[in-house]
């Protein structure tokens, strides 16, 4: 009675191992790799705050991984990629190596710099991947992720860079650089707020008036420096404790999230909000959320971009269905697919001029959302993420200095 | 021997959750704040993480704001079930309807009900709208700040929401088993109504009162997510910051997370662990 189930459950546990061996994977070629995912599924954890992202995801990449491959994705709503660092991180610990409960991970920045402290990823194949040619790995914001170099850990899915929102019915001329910005504050007392870090667009708006203080970006690319920080840092909790009384209910309280932000933009309670992902701005107006009169731009001294990636945990079970899904979003149809404006409007994380005359058609073509300024017009001025260490000591500054 | 042992086994499938899920997640817990995270390179066991957070300015102000929201609401709930169970056990017409509708938000789960609050009494809420609406107030900053404030106004308004109906469930119960003798016997014998209640009937029910402001003290002083929905920035309640502390991508930050987790839990015990011995305490003196 009970051999037959145990002899299934040692099956079953086999291809498991196998589909979980990075190490072999690495050693097959691609259609080896291809034929050992087909029929496997794939346990996707990804932020899941954007509706419009899950059915691109749902949908369109779920669709062609069944019909290609018959490969099932599921995908894994989460709020904070920090917890599922948290699991694995857990399932490490545990001694689980190979039969771990995320295949794929949406992550960027510290929570990967996170995952690769503690040896977490499984590293060293994305050259497998066909569509990696279609990476630059040239580029410096691409080939490293918050300054922590990607080492083949993970690979590239979007760009996007920093944008603010402003209803241009109450707010016609909003302020074009940091500078006056800070002016427009002060001049508009209980009209601005920003989320108080750690989360993560509201440490970002922070990031910008470091860079602003610090006198623009150069001094602060590269690893940690103390002196540097210190310097930057005073200038930085003088400028942002000067506007504090300014700001929405003069300062006392901060909104804790992005989310409570924007609906103080909603409601009308603040002039603005901001957000690392513009295309966010024209799904809240198509929503009913924003007014339909939402204007976004960027700063004249710059405003922050990043690549966000996704990556496959050291002791994913699904590995071969994780690179399978990992190169059909890298492919030039995906990428199109997710640009369309009425799709999502994410930047291409890949080198259009890459990939085939169809595609590069197609990018050409896309109309944006009146609401969403255009990626081309902010990537005149942008400015390069800093590493990691940066980002922890300016969020542990903040919160020592100017939001106790 | 054999009643003990069947005892025994009818009670396993609880002792098992308990032992299992619970005790081990707890010794997992205080392993990690000892700094003892073999993962990352941690082996020796050492007490840094919980010096480190009790020198931390953060955490103390949010031991504070925690002790503060949780008596605040404590008190103002067990104050206004008390007036409540009293009036509730005499018979009056439409008794039934009015005591179904103090206990309807039992149901109701915290988050749900934070939700509410916030919809309600935010600057933006409900109420704000209808101020506005009636020419009270010219924008949303004019209207009080409730919600998401330093003082946790807020978070104990939710509370003592909830958990006026608790009390006054465990306390209507108490006062069901004790009938209204006592106190009549009092009256006859010339105490004034007065007198009656505060010599005969509150001694007589503060077992469950004390109960019952201990379990919602120490809910109130460890829950998350109501905090983390009508709180403010700064100062956090504990377990607010202690999961921030968790989710720090800075994996080192772990132990000290759970330094503070282990904190409040001590907390928390104590004051049960008080509130029993009063308990036991008083009914020796009255036996």
């Amino acid at each position: 009675m009970l051999r037959p189930v145990l002899a299934l459950l040692l099956l079953t546990n086999g291809t498991l191992a196998d589909t979980a061996d990075g190490e072999a994977l690495k050693a097959m070629s691609w259609s080896q790799i291809e034929d050992q995912a087909r029929g496997g599924t794939v346990t996707w954890f990804m932020w899941g705050g954007a509706d419009n992202i899950n059915a691109y995801v749902s949908t369109y990449v779920a669709d062609r991984l069944k019909a290609e491959y018959d490969i099932t994705l599921t995908r894994v709503p989460i709020t904070d990629a920090a917890d599922i660092v948290n699991l694995i991180l857990n399932e490490g610990e545990a001694g689980v190596t190979d039969a771990g409960s995320v295949d794929l991970l949406w992550i960027n920045g510290e929570n990967f710099r996170s995952m690769k402290q503690a040896d977490l990823a499984f590293c060293g194949y994305t050259g497998i991947l066909p569509n990696d040619a279609l990476i630059n790995w040239d580029n410096p914001a691409i080939a490293n992720d918050f300054g922590v170099p990607v080492d083949g850990c993970e690979v590239p899915w979007n760009t996007v860079q920093f944008a603010f929102a402003h209803d241009s019915a109450t707010l016609t001329d909003p302020p074009r650089d940091m500078a006056g910005l800070l002016a427009w504050i002060q001049a508009n007392p209980g009209r601005f707020t920003y989320p108080a870090p750690p989360d993560f667009t509201g440490s970002a708006f922070v990031r910008h008036v470091f860079i602003y203080a610090a006198g623009g970006p150069e001094a602060l690319l590269g690893p940690f420096d103390q002196a540097k920080f210190d310097e930057a840092a005073t200038k930085t909790w003088a400028i942002l404790n000067e506007i504090e009384p300014f700001l929405w209910r003069e300062g006392l309280t901060y909104p804790t999230s992005i989310i409570q932000l924007n609906e103080l933009f909603a409601n009308g309670e603040v002039a603005m909000t901001f957000n690392y992902d513009p295309a966010q701005f024209g799904i809240a107006v198509d929503a009913g959320t924003y007014p339909d009169t939402t204007r976004s731009f960027g700063l004249t001294d710059g405003t922050l971009g990043n690549t966000n990636y996704t990556l496959i945990p050291f002791n994913a079970p699904n590995k071969s269905a994780a690179m399978v899904a990992e190169n059909l979003l890298l492919s030039g149809e995906a990428q199109l697919e997710k640009a369309k404006t009425e799709v999502w409007g994410a930047s291409p994380a890949i080198d259009v001029s890459r990939t085939s005359e169809d595609t590069q058609a197609g990018f050409v073509e896309i109309v944006g959302h009146p609401s969403v300024v255009p990626a081309a017009e902010l990537a005149k001025a942008a400015l390069p993420e800093l590493q990691a260490d940066w980002l922890t000591a300016i969020e542990k500054g903040w919160l020592e200095n100017v939001g106790n | 021997m054999t009643d003990r042992r069947r005892i025994f086994l009818l009670l396993a499938p609880a002792l098992m959750v308990i032992g299992g899920l619970f005790l081990t997640g707890l010794g997992l817990t205080l392993l990690r704040s000892f700094r003892y995270m073999p993962a990352l390179g941690l082996t020796d066991p050492d007490l840094a993480a919980y010096v480190a957070v009790l020198t931390r300015p953060d955490f103390l102000a949010s031991l504070g704001f925690s002790l503060w929201i949780a008596a605040a609401s404590t008190l103002i709930a067990a104050m206004l079930a008390l007036a409540s169970a009293l009036l509730l056990r005499q018979s009056f017409p439409g008794r039934a309807v009015i005591s179904f509708l103090v206990q309807l938000n039992l149901t109701i789960p915290h988050i749900v009900g934070a939700i509410g609050v916030l919809y309600l009494v935010s600057q933006s809420g409900v109420f704000a709208r209808l101020a506005r609406a009636a020419g009270m107030i010219a924008a949303p900053s004019d209207f009080p700040i409730l919600t998401n404030d330093p003082d946790g106004i807020g978070i104990i308004l939710l509370y003592v929401w909830k958990e006026l109906p608790f009390i006054t469930l465990i306390l209507l119960s108490s006062l069901q088993t004790l009938g209204e003798d006592h106190e009549a016997v009092a009256r006859s014998l010339g105490a004034s109504r007065w007198q009656a209640v505060a010599h005969v009937l509150l001694p007589m029910i503060s077992p469950a009162l004390l109960s019952a402001s201990a379990l919602v003290f120490a809910f109130s002083f460890g829950a998350y997510e109501v905090p983390l929905i009508l709180g403010a920035n700064a100062p956090k309640a504990l377990a607010v910051l202690a999961w921030q502390a968790q989710t720090e991508p800075d994996l080192v930050a772990r132990p000290e997370a759970m330094a503070m987790a282990v904190i409040t839990a001590l907390i928390g015990l104590g004051l049960l662990l008080a509130t029993l011995r009063s308990l036991r305490h008083r009914g020796l003196h009255a036996r």
